[in-house]
């Protein structure tokens, strides 16, 4: 492709100037500055720039602004104010409970997640041919490209009290009745919220563990350190970056989950984005702008740190190119 | 050297491995094989009695196949504009010397803004601005969904353009456009083309903006979720199961394309 891209330019350039050479036009300064060292980048950078910019921040800064405005019955919105009643009306009735769980939910899915996905990234890394990488690969990136929504709804049929568990453990006798703690309570939700966001936490870790050089690991071996320690003495430092992006991320996706509560949650079950959706049914809209503007600064403060510490750009693009 | 897990810790690993896939695929490959099932209540059909029964009554439900349509048309006009807008965003990227690090993390933000929170900030805003409800409020809503992964992968694209092909190019006349057009583009054809499909099958899948942002006409998701809440029949398993196989297969043919592709002699220049 570039040859032919190669031969095309150059057949161009020699019908246009077949007199000189580039050196020599350059220094009879007739190249007018179009390498691409003479880089333009505002002019690209606008139209997305805009995008975000309109469809993302200024809609976030309202939020936040509009979280201190009170509710005006004559226009059915809400006015311009300084008020805090947003904010102490999270802690009434409970609400910052649900935070305190959906932190807690986070945390533990984030946690479960990192478990499973640095063995599924050994594997891919260092167990796997060319092949099987490839495949492993593609069935990690697929998930991010189906539907949450069904996903967790197929774990209704899962879980149930006629799901394939439950008729299992039947089958083999260890219990009588069909096990109702399955479906429609946290135990549900932590298996969807896990099932939902593990490829979030592997992808990071893949993305570390190609930077990990194997002949580290068996030369430890060479000097006697068992695998265990040589996991823990040499992957896991190598890692680190990697782990805590995928705890991060993972931390970060179930803070802000809804379809999986929806889904599997019990009665009065709630995670943030849940009660959001409550508090907006009955257009209390300062107490849902202050919930929203509480998550939002949990959630970039973690980003940010997480950026600051581990340089997330670096994780995907090559650096000085 | 080789790595000796041995034997016990191989298999150990593999176990995990296996068993993080599980997790992920056996539920909705569950839910598929229900949908094959001719009888009402969901449970595993026997070989003999595999039917295409519920496949076939979809036709028949107007609401399901009204909502698909909508759905199709936004995730199209998503998958456009949050192609073109990435590559934008990528090619700033490369060309920035300054400020990289934020612009990066800038355009990966929206991805996690949580989804209520972004749907409800943009519904608000809409209905200040007197913007009624529609697809154009929908497509606003799942192109920053969209832009996010579709900016990696067309970043990660760029790693195939050399600075030093775009420098020959230059010294042989070529301005910056064709520059762009003949070197830029062949070299990230791959990315653009993944960029396009991941989009398209974000917002296909999307719900919880969609809740807030759709209009008189839901979309499919929004559709299914209050038929998923309101006594689900094997028609809705049978929507599910098929939106779910399309979409594994259309991220599988795309990873097929990438790998072929990769395979041809692309660097014969150097």
């Amino acid at each position: 492709m570039v040859a032919e891209a190669a031969q095309r330019l150059s057949a161009n350039a020699e019908i246009r100037d077949l007199s000189s050479k580039p050196a020599a036009r350059l220094a009879a300064g007739t190249v007018n500055r179009t390498s691409p060292m003479n880089r333009r980048p505002f002019a690209l950078l606008a139209p997305p720039l805009l995008a975000i910019l309109l469809l993302g921040a200024v809609p976030l800064v309202l939020v936040l602004v509009w979280s201190f405005w009170t509710w005006d019955p004559a226009t059915y919105w809400i006015k311009p104010d300084m008020s805090l009643a947003g904010y102490s009306a999270i802690l009434d009735a409970g609400r910052w409970t649900v935070i305190v769980s959906t932190l807690l939910k986070a945390a533990g899915t984030a946690t479960l997640c990192v478990f499973l996905a640095f063995p599924i990234a050994y594997v891919v890394q260092f167990l796997s041919g060319p092949r099987l990488q490839a495949l492993l690969l593609a069935l990690i990136t697929i998930p991010f490209f189906t539907s949450y929504l069904i996903r967790s709804f197929s774990w209704r049929l899962v879980l149930g009290r006629t799901g394939i568990v439950n008729t299992m453990l039947q089958h083999i006798g260890l219990t009588q009745a069909p096990v109702d703690w399955l479906l429609f309570s946290n135990f549900a939700v932590v298996v969807g919220l896990v099932a939902s966001y593990l490829p979030f936490a592997v992808f990071p870790l893949v993305l570390a563990f190609r930077r990990v050089p194997p002949d580290l690991i068996a030369a430890a071996q060479d000097l006697g350190a068992g695998f265990w320690r040589a996991v823990a003495t040499i992957l896991l430092p190598l890692t680190f970056s990697g782990i805590f992006a995928g705890f991060l991320f993972v931390f970060v996706m179930t803070a802000g989950s809804s379809t999986e509560v929806q889904m599997l949650g019990g009665a009065g079950a709630s995670i943030v984005s849940v009660m959001i959706n409550d508090v907006m049914r009955v257009a209390n809209y300062p107490l849902a702008f202050a919930i929203s503007t509480v998550v939002l600064a949990v959630i970039f403060t973690l980003v940010l740190v997480g950026n600051v510490t581990f340089k997330l750009s670096s994780l995907f693009a090559e650096e000085d190119r | 050297m080789t790595v000796h897990e041995g034997f016990g810790n191989r298999a150990l690993l593999w176990i995990i491995a296996i068993l993080g896939l599980l997790v992920i695929y056996a539920p909705p490959l569950y839910l598929l094989a229900i949908s094959f099932n001719p009888a009402l209540q969901p449970s595993l059909p026997s070989l003999s009695a595999l039917s295409l029964d519920w496949y076939m009554a979809l036709p028949r439900e107007k609401a399901l196949i009204g909502a698909l349509q909508q759905s199709l048309l936004i995730a199209f006009a998503t998958a456009v504009f949050a192609t073109a807008l990435s590559l934008l965003a990528a090619l700033a990227y490369v060309e920035l010397r300054f400020g990289r690090t934020s612009w990066f993390l800038l355009v990966l933000l929206p991805m996690f803004v949580p989804g209520v929170v972004q749907g409800l900030a943009l519904s608000a805003v809409f209905s200040r601005l007197g913007v009624k409800a529609s697809m154009i409020t929908l497509i606003s809503g799942h192109l920053l969904w969209a832009m996010p992964f579709a900016f990696i992968v067309i970043l990660t694209s760029f790693a195939a353009v050399r600075q030093n092909f775009l420098l020959a190019a230059a010294d042989l006349g070529a301005n910056r456009w064709r520059q762009f057009v003949d070197v830029t583009l062949p070299l990230i054809r791959p990315g653009l083309v993944s960029a396009f499909i991941f989009s398209f099958l974000l917002s296909l899948n999307e719900f919880t903006r969609a809740f807030y942002l759709s209009g008189r006409q839901n979309t499919l998701p929004v559709v299914l979720f209050s038929k998923m809440n309101s006594g689900a029949s094997p028609v809705i398993y049978a929507m599910s199961g098929a939106i779910f196989i399309a979409s594994v297969l259309m991220v599988a043919a795309l990873a097929l394309y990438n790998l072929l592709g990769r395979r041809a002699p692309v660097l014969e220049a150097q």
